[in-house]
């Protein structure tokens, strides 16, 4: 009976270390943002469909990431348009607000954080994986609620409202 | 002490939170090359020269494009927080109150005066227009929209925001679905710019422009001597001193006339006030009203937030 006991928590620990593993690679390589973003279309009233690409050692974990780079790329970078679309500015217009408001956005972008609430589910079989070097790129197309994501960002002062200040 | 100490924090806040500067009006028109070319314009003869006027009213009649994109460039703007006058309302509201007015006899059996200025400034304007042109493109079986959106300031003329682009070719026949398709696709870049826009002239001050003119029965013009000075230099060292960052510019000066372009003036004026170009311009009547120039008769005719002209010399 205590063998079992033993085997059982041994189980559970390597488990969970495992787990952890992955959870920390998964920070790790968010944590540096390193990504590639593309206009697709615009969907519906507000709602933004782009392409992702994540790079990472691990395609599962580069998927997994889509979505917060997806957020990251309408909020800090923006993305270059097409013929039917012109060029999206980031939501931001001062880059150093990522740092000064470094609270704000490891808040924002933590373990399921606020950010969740404007990605919509990945697009089954849109994924593409290629292999460059040693890591995987990974390609998804991701739907952001691009209004709600930008009035949450004027509720909390990290963008200004067109009609604010008047 | 302590009471002295609260009302003036009290003045601080109050001030503070009623100082909020004027917001911009604007509205969506449709541009000239769209009405020339769906024929809602009124040809005008002038000496010899055919001049085409765009008719907005037969446009809001009889295209039901316009009325879809001017309806969702609203709805969009409206979600931004920046509700737009409706070009269609504003010309109702001209034409009923040009039809009152026609109505209204004084006692004595006058009439109410209409100047010219006044028809003039009846028309429908505000201070940011924003123009919307399309067409569609045929290409083979398919089609698709070509969609250009400009932002303009009325007084200084210059483009503040645009966006175009060209629809993905499509088997569609709806032109309604591909027009809203394209404003949704290139609205956000057009608020980025217009916001872009905003910040400027929230850190710049608000751009204005001046038409200073001289009454020909006044007797004296710009190049007159006052207290030992040409009125133009007196006129350009009050601007250099008051306006922000000293920043305007004289575009062209005569002897009777002066245009003074990109003028930027403070938000706010000295009592927490939100500023314009009319509100601006009245120290500068008072500077010249008073010792040693005493310019009595200045008339300011006030054409928006944005431009005053000051008729010197005519009361």
């Amino acid at each position: 009976m205590k063998k079992i006991a033993l085997i059982l928590s041994m189980i559970m620990l390597v488990c969970g270390s495992a787990y952890a593993d992955k959870k920390k690679k998964l920070n790790e390589d968010t944590d540096m943002f390193r990504y590639d973003i593309e206009y697709c279309k615009t969907a519906s009233d507000g709602m933004v469909m782009v392409k992702v690409w994540s790079y990472s050692k691990r395609s599962d974990l580069a998927m997994a990431q889509s979505r917060k780079n997806a957020v990251h790329g309408v909020i800090f970078r923006g993305y270059t348009g097409t013929t039917a679309a012109s060029s999206q500015r980031a939501l931001v217009s001062d880059p150093t607000i990522e740092s000064v408001k470094a609270d704000f956005f490891t808040a924002f972008f933590g373990e399921d954080g606020p950010y969740m609430r404007y990605v919509s589910t990945i697009m089954d079989g849109s994924a593409e994986v290629r292999k460059v070097g040693k890591e995987y790129k990974v390609g998804v197309v991701v739907t952001v609620n691009k209004d709600m994501l930008r009035k949450h960002l004027e509720e909390a002062g990290i963008v200004r409202g067109l009609g604010s200040g008047f | 002490m302590k009471r002295l100490f609260l009302v003036a924090l009290f003045a601080i806040i109050t001030m503070s939170a009623f100082a909020q500067a004027k917001k911009p009006t604007i509205m969506v028109v449709p541009s000239d090359a769209w009405c020339k070319s769906k024929g809602y314009v009124t040809e005008v003869d002038n000496m010899g020269t055919t001049v085409y006027t765009p008719d907005y009213v037969a446009a809001l009649q009889n295209d039901f494009d316009l009325l879809n994109v001017i309806s969702k460039l609203n709805d969009l703007m409206n979600d931004r927080g920046f509700p737009l006058q409706n070009l269609e309302s504003v010309i109702r509201d001209i034409t009923t109150t040009s039809a009152e007015l026609s109505l209204v006899e004084g006692k004595s059996g006058g009439s109410v005066a209409e100047s010219m200025y006044d028809q003039v400034r009846n028309r429908a304007r505000a201070d940011i227009i924003m123009q919307v042109t399309w067409d569609v493109v045929t290409v083979g079986p398919k089609k698709s929209v070509r969609y250009t959106l400009q932002g303009l300031d009325s007084y200084t003329n210059k483009q503040i925001a645009g966006a175009n682009g060209t629809g993905e070719p499509s088997h569609q026949v709806d032109i309604a679905v591909m027009l809203q398709e394209a404003v949704m696709a290139n609205m956000d870049s057009f608020v980025g710019r217009l916001q872009e826009h905003f910040d400027d002239m929230f850190a710049n001050g608000r751009e204005v422009s001046y038409l200073i003119r001289v009454s020909d029965i006044w007797g004296e013009d710009l190049e007159s001597d006052f207290d030992g000075y040409a009125l133009s230099e007196i006129i350009d060292d009050w601007f250099y001193d008051n306006t922000e960052g000293h920043r305007y510019s004289v575009a062209d000066q005569s002897e009777t006339q002066m245009t003074l372009n990109q003028v930027r003036i403070p938000i706010y004026d000295e009592r927490g006030r939100a500023n314009d170009a009319n509100r601006f311009i009245r120290n500068f009547v008072r500077y010249l009203r008073a010792e040693p120039y005493l310019i009595d008769n200045i008339k300011v005719l006030n054409q928006g937030l944005g431009r005053c002209v000051l008729i010197l010399g005519e009361k």
